[in-house]
């Protein structure tokens, strides 16, 4: 592989990263990540959706027409997340039951379609698979960095097992304040960075 | 000194006064509220209060050395609103709980935001909120002044078992009215005292540091809607944390609106988002979270209801 | 469905389960829009206004075309068995699909009666499609809810009125959210926030302690 080929896909993991210096997807990025586990789910989900909306879109960018290429992507997108959606109610119920509706909302997460505005539809089906993988990662290294903090402060658990014995959690860690507080201190923490 | 404070159009009527000196006022007018506390509930309660107020005064610090300015422990604010997580705490609690919630109240609620005068969010209220929903037996476990046994604040029997339970576990109407004014009664530090609270908040009133508008529209908005709903209005005045909130907590210079007409709507906001609260929702109190709902209204309230300008009617 | 079950569902999605502090819906438009109070004014109206539009509609969709029931519409026309008509598994395509649309209609129409209207809220409405509040309000609206007991949502009375009421609180909710923080926003643009958690960092402490706020709600509708 050559230099250009790898960071393609390792653009997305930090420089580039969607959630954390793009901004785009913040909806699933806080209400999924209440443990690891569900952040997981959701990022491998995305990765699918991503990676092969990125190459199909890529494919038929020749064959759409511009005025009514965004409905077309749109479809793309939905019937990519029906099957993940019904995949997962088949196989993870668990995973299904407490994240869901976030999965059928892959449809309208902003890096999706984002991507394949400002990626796919410029570049070819080999470039579009690496960029849609790194983006990927990049997401669900983001989702699990927050989960992992939000489970370990407000739960004392990671992956299920307890982290400190005899430590009683921030229990509000797990609610909805701590997933914008800690979204809110990594965006910080991630500025502190590139500014020095 | 005026960088500090916000910078609003003239008359700055509240800008006379310098920081240090208010914040030591509000001290002195906190103090008999926590003598009071240890008398009631043991020397741990003291032992709160020095934990409580050594975290803040400790974080402002920490905070003031991270971000390269100037220190101000001086200037009491750290010491009031240590002093004020304290009275909002059950007297029985853990001792290391206050820590983390005095240190979220302090680096979050107020210098996340740039330090005095700039917090959107009351501290000692964020820091309140924060425990109550990080640690929520913990927060409403209550023991009682007598025999120091676990036991139910007058608002949670009046919640969970109604208005008759509350007057025969109190002994007649005029009893548990003497008790919830002397505040002998179980109850955060702080609360539980009517009169020592009146008394703080009517010195406060006579040093200039509040004027009336925000606890008088407050108090009487509570007691109208209790009294049209059919509660007892007097009850509801000095039950719970509704005293120290509006004299005490709803008066912050920073986090209410600058403008008389405004401070009046802040009042009335409080007033009935308490009241729904306290009726409506799973909690029996909730003083807090109507003060810290008026907060965040602040900046729009300001910004609808300004200043009038000077000599018009 | 009587009348206070409909009170008790817009408290629920106003205040208690609010989508931005409770469900986490409307994020990223929830922080693009919420710098100055105008523009949060306006965004705010226009999602009250497809919010309720949506919930109409796209239960009209799911109930007439995807739901294999009496009313369903292929059963009506060619008989037989409803259930071989059952179509639900469309639902996230039909929904997302039938949201567009029905954003760049409305855009056309009060760009047609309502030059003024259109003006304050032109600039909105292409960015509500890819706001997921609307498209989960629609799927909720369908999921339903429990309201001190009592279900409601498809298959249950009332479905229509309740799928209208969640849209339009949905709507409030997401637009008092907003207009909250614009004018903290405001003042903090004039403030003194340390560098790194100026801009997002800061919106994002302030939806927490927002959040936090909120929670007094908790237990008023169950």
């Amino acid at each position: 592989m050559s230099v250009s080929t790898v960071k393609e896909v390792t653009k997305g993991f930090w420089e580039k990263n969607p959630v954390l210096v793009l901004a785009l997807g913040l909806c699933p990025s806080l209400a999924v990540t209440t443990s690891v586990r569900n952040a997981l789910g959701m990022g491998v989900s995305t990765i699918f959706v991503l990676t092969l909306s990125n190459v199909i879109i890529a494919l038929i960018k020749g064959i759409v027409p511009s005025q009514i290429r965004i409905p077309c992507y749109i479809i793309v997108i939905a019937t990519l997340v029906t099957i993940v959606d019904l995949v997962l109610a088949a196989y993870f119920p668990d995973i299904s039951k407490a994240i869901g509706l976030f999965i059928k909302l892959i449809v309208v997460n902003c890096i999706i379609l984002g991507r394949a505005e400002a990626f796919a539809a410029k570049n070819t089906a080999w470039r579009s698979l690496l960029d849609g993988i790194g983006m990927g990662i990049g997401f669900m290294i983001a989702l699990v960095l927050i989960a992992a903090v939000r489970e370990v402060l407000g739960a004392n658990k990671l992956f299920g097992f307890t982290v400190f014995p005899g430590w009683r959690p921030i229990a509000v860690m797990v609610l909805a304040p701590g997933a914008f507080l800690t979204l809110g201190f990594l965006l910080g923490a991630k500025n502190l960075r590139m500014r020095t | 000194m005026a960088r500090l404070l916000h910078v609003s159009s003239s008359p700055h009527l509240r800008t006379s006064d310098s920081i240090p000196k208010i914040m030591w006022t509000v001290v002195i007018a906190l103090l008999p509220l926590c003598v009071f506390a240890v008398w009631l509930f043991g020397w741990y309660a003291a032992l709160l209060i020095a934990i409580c107020v050594a975290t803040a005064v400790l974080t402002e610090g920490l905070m003031q050395k991270l971000r390269k300015q100037k220190l101000t422990l001086y200037d009491g604010s750290a010491v009031v609103m240590g002093i004020l997580v304290a009275c909002n705490l059950p007297p029985g609690i853990s001792w290391w709980i206050p820590i983390i919630g005095t240190f979220v109240g302090m680096a979050i609620a107020k210098h996340c935001y740039g330090g005095l005068g700039y917090n959107i969010f009351n501290p000692a209220l964020i820091a309140r909120a924060f425990l109550l929903a990080a640690y929520p037996k913990d927060m409403t476990t209550w023991i009682s002044p007598v025999d120091a046994t676990t036991c139910a604040t007058p608002l949670g029997i009046l919640k969970e078992r109604g208005p008759g339970e509350l007057l025969s576990a109190y002994g007649g109407k005029l009893s548990l009215y003497k008790h919830l004014f002397i505040g002998n009664i179980p109850g955060c530090l702080g609360e539980t005292s009517a009169l020592l609270i009146l008394a703080g908040g009517v010195f406060l009133l006579l040093r200039g540091i509040i004027t009336w508008h925000i606890p008088l529209s407050y108090l009487a908005t509570l007691a109208l809607l209790t009294f049209l709903s059919g509660g007892d209005p007097i009850i509801a005045l000095l039950a719970g944390g509704v005293m120290l909130g509006a004299w005490f907590m709803a008066t912050d210079l920073v986090t209410s609106p600058f403008t008389r007409r405004g401070q009046v709507v802040f009042g009335i906001g409080c007033g009935l988002l308490t009241f729904l609260i306290r009726r409506f929702s799973g909690y029996p109190e909730g003083t807090s979270y109507a003060i810290l709902l008026m907060n965040a209204a602040t900046p729009l309230i300001d910004r609808y209801f300004p200043n009038r300008i000077y000599g018009t009617r | 469905m009587s009348f206070s079950v409909l009170l008790l569902v817009l408290v629920s999605t106003i205040f208690v389960n609010n989508f931005v502090f409770a469900k986490f819906l409307g994020t990223c438009p929830y922080l693009g829009v919420s710098k100055d109070s105008q523009s949060a004014m306006g965004m705010g109206l226009a999602v009250i206004f497809v919010m309720t539009m949506a919930s109409a509609v796209s239960w009209a969709i799911y109930h007439f075309f995807l739901y294999p029931g009496k009313d369903n519409v292929l059963y009506l026309l060619l008989g037989g068995d409803p259930a071989q008509y059952d179509l639900r598994y469309l639902m996230t395509l039909a929904f997302i699909l039938v949201i567009a649309a029905l954003v760049q209609f409305v855009e056309m129409v009060i760009q047609k009666v309502s030059p003024a209207l259109y003006a304050a809220l032109g600039i909105y409405l292409p960015l509500i499609t890819t706001n997921c509040a609307v498209l989960a309000v629609a799927i909720l609206n369908i999921e339903g809810m429990s309201i001190f007991g009592v279900r409601v949502g498809h298959g249950y009375p009332g479905s229509l009125l309740f799928a209208l009421a969640n849209g339009f609180g949905g709507g409030v909710g997401f637009a008092l959210a907003l207009l909250l923080m614009a004018g903290i926003r405001e003042r903090l643009a004039l403030g003194n926030v340390p560098k790194p958690l100026q801009g997002m960092p800061i919106a994002f402490i302030t939806a927490a302690l927002l959040a936090i706020a909120f929670m007094g709600f908790i237990g008023m509708v169950k």
